[in-house]
């Protein structure tokens, strides 16, 4: 049975995808997802889950965002304001920004 | 865990669903994480006749997907105050159509103008940015998950609110003086957003004790007006004479002279009892009814195949 493993690195964190372990049991893919998983990477957590528990859909099957162009929804395109005067504003339209530049990469 | 401990360890993200919490903490959790999910749905109410009453399409569709957002996070919010385990998610929104939910002051107001957007789109969801923005760093980690996602969405919100605010302050001389019209009746409103001064507030010295809350409510507003002031300025804005605003120049702050605020009028929204809170809940519960059929088939559903899996898992 294959069980997938997602790693914490800090308490507080997300828990991201770092791989998977053959085992038997629940038990078993606790111990390998640590041996494999844990040992020398920054580790607070680890989740393990039935590779058949998880679902998928992906981009050949779905236009994640749509197809449409919604500049509308996105910080960057009011660009006869600025947005420096909050930091939080800043912040966020920084991670827009480069949300919409990886968006632009995996397009090309 | 006891609640001395909590105290102790208080600190960003320092508790999960994992943590065995003290039933004052989950409490207090709840409350604050609710109130802020009643927020965004009513807030998001507030500003979804404007999808309809939007002056172009650029407007119409940005105010759709504001609204969209908005209630969105409510979603998320209800689900990071269900793994307090004090409520589910299905009360908080009973509570909120029956009347028992609060939510924020300034979403107990019709608004009914465009010209009057701004003052929700721009400076209450500017306020609400500033706030949420310390809240990253909130002990109970799934809100502070929550608020991640939250400010990196709002950042449109406010710029957008801000680009209604020049465009206006840009037409002519009559449509200035609604907008400053529509900014004199909001601006109490406004001061008002983040609450009493902290000895008044009842839960905030709870709350930060435990890192809920890592900001007081006088620092957000100070952070909020060094910001939000010169903004309203530099549009033409006139920051009325009441409630008065005193600068201190050399700290560099604002100070408010609280009896200038109406405190009864606030404490009555507050409870859900001002005369255009009726209006505003209603409306939510209308639309809450309205779609009950749609829930009863989702739950069918869900019971339906609930109740094959176990069995065949034995």
């Amino acid at each position: 049975m294959i069980w997938e493993v997602f790693r914490q690195e800090k308490a507080g964190g997300y828990h991201t995808h770092c791989g998977n372990v053959h085992a038997p049991d629940r038990e078993m893919a606790e111990l390998f997802a640590q041996i494999q998983h844990g040992r020398r990477m920054k580790t607070h957590s680890l989740w393990v889950v039935p590779q058949g528990e998880i679902s998928e859909v992906d981009d050949e099957r779905a236009h994640f965002g749509g197809t449409t162009d919604k500049a509308y929804r996105w910080a960057m395109t009011y660009n006869r304001v600025d947005g420096s005067f909050a930091r939080e504003v800043a912040e966020s339209e920084a991670e827009q920004r480069e949300a919409a530049r990886k968006r632009k990469e995996a397009q090309s | 865990m006891d609640l001395d401990t909590v105290k102790t360890e208080a600190g960003p993200r320092r508790f999960s669903p994992k943590d065995d919490m003290p039933e004052e903490y989950r409490k207090a959790a709840t409350r604050m994480i609710q109130f802020h999910a009643n927020s965004e749905v009513m807030g998001g109410y507030l500003e979804k006749p404007f999808i309809r009453q939007a002056p172009s399409l650029d407007r119409k569709l940005a105010f759709s997907a504001k609204v969209q957002d908005e209630i969105g996070h409510a979603q998320l919010l209800y689900r990071a105050a269900e793994t307090l385990g004090v409520k589910t998610r299905d009360e908080m929104l009973d509570e909120l159509a029956a009347g028992e939910g609060k939510f924020l002051n300034c979403f107990h107001y019709p608004m009914t103008d465009w010209v009057e957007t701004p003052m929700i789109a721009f400076f209450v969801d500017g306020a609400a940015m500033r706030r949420q923005a310390t809240l990253k760093s909130t002990s109970w980690q799934p809100y502070a998950h929550a608020m991640d996602k939250v400010c990196f969405e709002e950042g449109f919100h406010v710029k957008h609110g801000e680009d209604i605010l020049r465009e206006l302050m840009s037409g002519p001389k009559a449509t200035r003086e609604r907008v400053q019209e529509a900014f004199e009746e909001w601006w109490p409103r406004i001061l008002q957003f983040f609450g009493p001064v902290n000895e008044q507030s009842t839960h905030h010295g709870f709350a930060s004790e435990v890192g809920l809350k890592t900001m007081a409510n006088d620092e957000l507003r100070q952070a909020f007006l060094n910001a939000y002031i010169p903004k309203a300025e530099k549009y033409g804005l006139e920051i009325p004479d009441e409630p008065r605003l005193i600068y201190h120049e050399d700290e560099g702050r604002y100070e408010v002279v609280e009896e200038d605020l109406d405190w009864d009028e606030f404490w009555t929204v507050a409870k859900n009892d001002y005369e255009g809170s009726d209006e505003q809940i209603g409306s939510r519960r209308r639309r809450q009814e309205a779609v009950e059929w749609v829930r009863n088939a989702m739950d069918s559903w869900e019971s339906a195949s609930a109740g094959a899996a176990p069995q065949a898992a034995d």
